[in-house]
């Protein structure tokens, strides 16, 4: 019946997905065995999207089916059921912008592929940043910006985790009109193009 | 404002567009010298030509979608300003056109800060209120029509935006909910259901902070008017266009928000097709009447969630494309240009704007493959950008020029093309501005 879960994720079929979380569940198989089922859908579908199969809708309708059969899955899992990170991630959009769905969509990505993310949400002041590095020991921040008046805020950003010590940590930009010349320009360490690029790009910093 | 000829009925769309173009080519300017009507008529000849396709000496450079606020801020003007201060804004325009001398003029969009701020307007947020002074405007996306909502807006798509959008939206308009619903204006004591909101104190209270907001609106509309009518007296013409989006966008944008809507296309398919299609004869009648008001050629497309990424083939054809065509289709019959603004990438999207007839489009390109644009569409539409903002902002003025060039090579001899940014950008240099100007010179 996992497989049913998995199908019923991967072609969208919310209410079924959900419902049959629900009876696996309540026919025995394990909490950790359906968010494993749910991370191998995410898998493929993160795959879609990389081969160009799937696009921002399936991404965003697969974050509110797994964010249901998680509200149901979690109460049942035991303490110490939660799967290991493969890294810490501050992710944030940055001061002056209010855009938030890209964003969203990379820090979902990055989650169900292994990373323990801290979505700072939207107009992040670097400051913020600096502090929450500080505070998570996160090695990876990302940030995001949908419009040009992300560049300047952006290289802010990347000068402050600089100036505070933590010229260990990497930094990796994105979003509408970032590209490798913004890269260059805000002495961030990679942009990404999307989601799936964020997710390479991280992994390859873990 | 354009008036239609006595024969329109009998024109062909591509004689209605000339007549359209004629209108706009041909309006009254008061110009400042003779030297100035000269430069005037000879860029606005070359701009239509371009429009018409025709042998022209060489393509435009438009600043308009790129350095509309560069033109300003040059001058130490920031986002505050470009809300609030339209007569500060006159000086930095003018003194742009004169040493620049541009193909077109640029400007900044016309933002009515004080009537904002006087019906608490909520969809955006800006420089000098929300928004550190510096930043002009962005858009605070969010549900301002609920899902179980979409058939108040299938039933009557323009009492929708009267009387449950507008409320949400300004947060002084709520009273606009006692409106009644105009079809039921019939018999004679039906006159009483639509005084009633007229004669209660909210709804009166609601009507004088719209009369203080449009007089406020009158002065922003005079100074802008008045530097529009000196930038033309001066030999600048303009591109000509009003902003319009798409059935989807409109619904997205503004009333469901991105999130929203694209749900909507898994959760609510059919209230979202009903919605799309309830909207088309709306808009249509709507961007025919305001392209006659301001008697501008073309509409300008702002496109936004029917890019590459947004949604697959299938939802584009399913859902964005079919409603939008009849639109374009439709302006296309009474005479409109559409000006597409495609914001992002369309390199999967290129085959369905050639379905459209010759010289119906121009297609503004941010992000695309612009070797396919030229394979695809360069013999039958006009092209425009795609110089990028990011250069732009932080390239070198030598990596601009290349870049202008390596477009030039691809679109210097096409029947219609028009370099141009592919997205705005605050802040750049006049070397850079020049650079780009430059380039379609030969």
């Amino acid at each position: 019946m996992s497989k049913e879960l998995i199908e019923a994720i991967t072609d969208m079929r919310e209410e079924d997905a959900v419902a049959l979380a629900t009876k696996l569940l309540d026919s025995g198989v394990s909490p950790q065995a359906v968010l494993d089922a749910c991370r191998e859908a995410m898998g493929i579908i993160g795959q879609r999207f990389e081969t160009g199969d799937c696009f921002m809708p399936e991404l965003i309708l697969a974050g509110e089916i797994l964010g249901q059969i998680s509200a149901v899955v979690k109460p049942r899992l035991q303490q110490g059921g939660e799967s290991k990170k493969i890294g810490k991630v501050v992710l944030g959009t940055v001061q002056g912008d209010i855009h938030d769905i890209a964003k969203d969509i990379v820090g979902f990505m990055l989650d169900i592929n292994g990373f323990e993310v801290t979505d700072l949400g939207v107009d992040v002041a670097p400051a913020k940043f600096v502090e929450t590095v500080k505070q998570t020991g996160a090695k990876i921040v990302g940030l995001s910006g949908f419009l040009t008046l992300a560049f300047d805020p952006m290289k802010e950003t990347v000068k402050a985790l600089k100036d505070a010590g933590l010229a260990d940590v990497k930094v990796m930009i994105g979003g509408g009109q970032i590209d490798e010349n913004i890269r260059q320009y805000t002495g961030a360490d990679a942009y990404g193009k999307d989601a799936m690029a964020a997710v390479a790009i991280a992994k390859s910093w873990a | 404002m354009f008036v239609r000829p006595e024969n329109w009925n009998q024109m062909s769309p591509l004689e209605r567009r000339k007549a359209r173009l004629d209108a706009w080519q041909n309006a009254p300017v008061q110009f400042a010298s003779p030297e100035a009507e000269a430069n005037y008529k000879e860029r606005i000849d070359r701009v239509r030509k371009i429009y018409d396709m025709e042998p022209h000496d060489r393509p435009v450079a438009d600043l308009f979608m790129g350095a509309n606020e560069y033109v300003v801020r040059r001058k130490g003007l920031v986002g505050k300003d470009i809300i609030y201060n339209h007569e500060a804004l006159r000086e930095p325009i003018l003194e742009f056109h004169r040493e620049f001398q541009p193909d077109v003029s640029v400007g900044v969009l016309p933002y009515p800060g004080k009537p904002w701020d006087i019906l608490d307007f909520k969809t955006y947020i800006w420089g000098g209120q929300k928004l550190p002074d510096k930043l002009a405007i962005q858009a605070v996306e969010g549900e301002y029509m609920r899902a179980d909502e979409y058939k108040d807006f299938i039933a009557d798509p323009t009492a929708f935006w009267l009387k449950q959008y507008l409320p949400r939206a300004y947060g002084e308009l709520g009273p606009l909910a006692m409106l009644p619903d105009f079809p039921r204006i019939s018999e004679s004591v039906d006159t009483i259901d639509l005084l009633v909101p007229f004669g209660l104190p909210p709804f009166q209270a609601m009507l004088h902070k719209m009369m203080e907001a449009g007089n406020e609106l009158m002065k922003i509309l005079g100074a802008v008017g008045q530097t529009g009518a000196m930038v033309a007296a001066e030999g600048f013409p303009s591109m000509g266009f009003n902003i319009v989006k798409t059935p989807f966008d409109y619904l997205g944008d503004t009333l469901r928000g991105t999130k929203g809507i694209l749900m909507d296309m898994y959760r609510h398919p059919k209230d979202l097709l009903a919605a799309c299609e309830a909207y088309v004869p709306v808009l249509i009648k709507s961007i025919v009447g305001a392209s006659d008001r301001t008697g501008a050629p073309c509409a300008m497309y702002v496109l936004h969630k029917g890019a590459d990424g947004f949604m697959s083939k299938e939802q584009f054809e399913k859902f964005y494309w079919p409603t939008w065509k009849q639109v374009m289709m439709a302006l296309y019959e009474e005479g409109i240009t559409c000006y597409l603004f495609i914001e992002g990438s369309y390199n999967q999207r290129m085959e369905y704007l050639a379905e459209m007839p010759e010289k119906s489009l121009v297609c503004h390109f941010d992000k695309s493959d612009m070797k396919r644009v030229k394979d695809l569409l360069i013999d039958k539409f006009i092209i425009a950008g795609n110089v990028p903002a990011s250069l732009m902002a932080t390239g070198t003025t030598d990596e601009v020029r290349a870049y202008c060039a390596d477009l030039m090579d691809l679109f210097g001899d096409a029947p219609g093309y028009i370099m141009a940014h592919g997205c705005y950008f605050e802040n750049t240099t006049d070397d850079k501005i020049r650079a780009f100007m430059d380039s379609v010179k030969k």
